[in-house]
């Protein structure tokens, strides 16, 4: 993949890129957590004008499934050894916070609180806070193994395995605030919430996204929906892949999703429509994300075990790239609020 | 001459999957048999462009259809790179290995040297038989005491003439490492079906990074009658001891943490579909029109609706399993990591999820409604091994520590 379109970027992963988050300040810095046990922490240059370059490398001790930033010099990681860990981005050193039971499988930072939140595959949501004597300030109990969760504002949602999802407001962990079963039948695979805090979007293994909203009342409740996606018809048969991530632009309120069918997809979900398509890849695409100021979104492409060991056999190596965005994230007749 | 003593040497390694070896000439041989060897006929070669080379002339496969070097690590496994023992290896991937043995051995940066070229002329001399026989009974004992077929002419003659027979699974595959353990490629090169995956997952053998681990549970390719108790050991998982008054033995046959307690009625719900570990997704290439899920047992919740319980679990069913899943204490984590879950279990089996029928034919590419694509990569030989080979070679760092105080004494 040399596509003139993107930026592309050195000393990439050498096995699958389980995720991507940007810098909350510098549009350009990103942080890249993947299978092979690193940690990586890029600045991201200008194609023909700067080269992107690899700042940080953060080795870890077994494949890291999720990383994000706390500020524009600090992040957190953890993974399959369980240790949630803070990273120093400018003088490479780690320090550990604590373990979970089990792998972490999503983390996430809350600016407001100054707060971590790890959700594991151990079945808990932890919070931590790294200045702190104690780093673990407190653990919840969830009935199911935590996929993936995701903040907005005070609202944390929880997205489980046995397609369960709890939503809770992060200043009071005692109870959910609501409980729900997944409006779609297949296993959870991504989730983001909506940047205006009204809802959130999630998908399944089954090529298929919910567009959910906070609000309780029947009236908000009447607008959720589903939709199809990242499939194709191949000889009369259905192909349906699983949507590995999704993220929402930090302005326009659009998200895009992206599947193991090696595509990326931009929605506006006010509207119900698709506002583009980018030019598949030759690997499943495994992280998305936009950067804080929403120009960028940079694209992980690599292989996401939809064919277990087998699949191993044809893998392309991992791909990375950063690609500017135009109006095509813009809803239709967007005024600018 | 003390501040030479204080210098750590890096051991010759392998480039493709990360071991460390004695000298250079094991881990060459180590490379002719695990890496470069052909899949197709005896033939071990010393490169990989050898090994190239070969395949392309001998049986005449197009450049593009090289299957992959066998048993390297992701991303290492092309034939891009030409490596002879220590020879060829990238710089960037000697400074990241040596960086990543500083951390693991608790050194500070740098203090890691290359071995000195000295070394390797000593290394020159032609080792007499009884030395390479030696090296080789080491190399086996590190390979996890396996049948010994890899490598060596030395292997037994037994060995020999099984794989002497062409298209017979190579002995060397049924060794423990990870991916193509199945078989050898190239009868899918010829259209015939994969030899080798049965309806299981690959048999999850320690990964040979542990030797001298105890001998597990049979593995769950061969699932036994439910009560059965795996008759090994104690199972390896301290938690399983400690397990609460809710076993579910129905649905790991063969699963270690089963505890000595005869099973419950399965609730209800068929065991086979809480083996979802042995489900390999349908393989793209094989349109199996309508995609049924797993056998349907006549109890089973209907498909696609919630499970009655699914909203609301008792308490104390999820509080119940909720140790059983992985090893709980984190203060052990890192030897308790060396004993993964050999098969996933599923905390809270009320909850299990099935997935329901599609009206029109679909493949779906993600089968396994109780599992993510994750859970199943976790518990793979190939991700294992990181988790095995850090802990190990802490473990063996501490040794080596500990080797050298005593030298003071």
């Amino acid at each position: 993949m040399d596509d003139a379109s993107y930026t592309t970027i050195p000393s990439l992963p050498f096995d699958t890129i389980s995720s991507i988050r940007y810098s909350p300040t510098d549009p350009n810095q990103l942080l890249v957590s993947s299978w092979d046990t690193t940690v990586r922490f890029y600045q991201v240059g200008e194609r023909g004008v700067k080269e992107s370059e690899a700042k940080a490398k953060f080795d870890h001790r077994a494949p890291v499934l999720a990383c994000c930033f706390s500020d524009a010099t600090h992040g957190y990681s953890g993974g399959l050894d369980t240790s949630v860990r803070e990273l120093d981005l400018s003088t490479e050193r780690m320090t550990n916070l604590g373990t979970h039971n089990d792998s972490i499988s999503s983390m996430s930072f809350s600016q407001a609180n100054n707060l971590l939140i790890t959700g594991s595959w151990d079945r808990t949501i932890r919070f931590w806070d790294p200045r702190a004597q104690t780093h673990q300030q407190s653990s919840h109990e969830t009935p199911e193994r935590v996929y993936t969760l995701d903040l907005v504002n005070h609202t944390l949602v929880v997205a489980m395995a046995s397609r369960l999802f709890h939503i809770y407001d992060i200043r009071k962990m005692d109870i959910p605030a609501q409980q729900r079963e997944s409006s779609l039948k297949y296993m959870t695979r991504s989730l983001a919430c909506m940047p205006d805090g009204q809802g959130y979007a999630t998908a399944s293994v089954e090529g298929r996204i919910a567009v959910e909203y906070f609000d309780p009342s029947p009236a908000a409740q009447e607008k959720r929906y589903a939709f199809k996606c990242h499939r194709q018809t191949i000889n009369d048969v259905d192909h349906v892949w699983p949507v590995n991530a999704l993220a929402f632009h930090p302005t326009y309120n659009t998200f895009a999703s992206a599947g193991s069918d090696g595509t990326v997809s931009i929605w506006d979900h006010k509207v119900k429509k698709r506002l583009r398509q980018y030019p598949k890849f030759p690997n499943p695409v495994s992280a998305i994300a936009f950067n804080c100021d929403g120009t960028k979104i940079a694209v992980g492409a690599s292989y996401t075990w939809d064919e277990g060991e087998e699949g191993l056999k044809h893998v392309k190596t991992p791909w990375m790239g950063v690609r500017r965005l135009g109006d095509e994230v813009k809803p239709k007749g967007w005024a600018g609020n | 001459m003390a501040k030479k003593k204080n210098k750590q040497i890096i051991r010759p390694w392998c480039w493709y999957c990360e071991r460390e070896f004695e000298d250079e000439k094991v881990l060459m041989q180590h490379q002719k048999a695990k890496h470069f060897k052909c899949g197709m006929c005896p033939r071990r070669l010393n490169t990989a462009g050898g090994l190239a080379v070969h395949i392309q002339q001998v049986h005449k496969l197009e450049p593009e259809n090289l299957p992959r070097i066998e048993n390297a690590l992701p991303g290492r496994d092309g034939y891009e790179v030409e490596i002879f023992g220590m020879v060829g290896i990238p710089a960037p991937d000697v400074a990241d290995y040596k960086r990543r043995k500083e951390i693991e051995l608790g050194l500070s940066a740098g203090s890691i040297s290359q071995p000195p070229p000295k070394r390797a002329k000593i290394e020159n001399r032609p080792l007499s038989e009884s030395e390479l026989k030696a090296q080789l009974e080491a190399h086996k004992a590190l390979m996890g005491n396996s049948q010994g077929a890899e490598s060596s002419a030395a292997a037994s003659t037994s060995d020999a003439s099984i794989g002497a027979v062409y298209g017979a699974a190579p002995q060397a595959y049924a060794t423990p490492p990870p991916p193509m353990s199945g078989g050898p490629p190239p009868p899918g090169f010829f259209g015939a079906p994969p030899p080798g995956f049965p309806s299981g997952g690959p048999p999850p053998f320690p990964p040979p990074f542990m030797a001298g681990f105890p001998p597990g549970p049979p593995p769950p390719g061969f699932p036994m009658p439910p009560g059965f108790l795996p008759g090994g050991p104690a199972p390896p998982f301290p938690p399983a001891g400690a397990l609460p008054q809710f076993p579910p033995p129905p649905f790991i046959p063969g699963a270690s943490a089963t505890p000595p307690i005869p099973p419950l009625p399965p609730r209800g719900l068929p065991p086979p579909q809480f083996i979802p570990a042995q489900q390999q997704p349908t393989p793209t290439s094989t349109p199996q029109p309508p995609v049924a899920p797993p056998p349907v047992g006549p109890l089973a919740p209907s498909a696609g609706g919630p499970l009655p319980s699914a909203g609301g679990p008792t308490s104390s069913e999820s509080q119940g399993l909720t140790t059983e899943v992985r090893p709980a204490d984190p203060r052990q984590g890192a030897s308790q990591l060396i004993h993964p879950p050999r098969q996933l279990t599923l905390p809270n089996p009320a909850l299990a999820q099935v997935n329901p029928e599609f009206k029109k034919p679909t493949i779906l590419k993600w089968l396994d409604p109780n599992f993510s694509p994750e859970e199943q990569r976790s518990i793979h030989p190939t991700y294992f091994n990181f988790v095995a080979i850090s802990s190990s070679e802490e473990s063996k760092g501490k040794s080596l520590k500990r080797a050298r105080a005593e030298d003071f004494l």
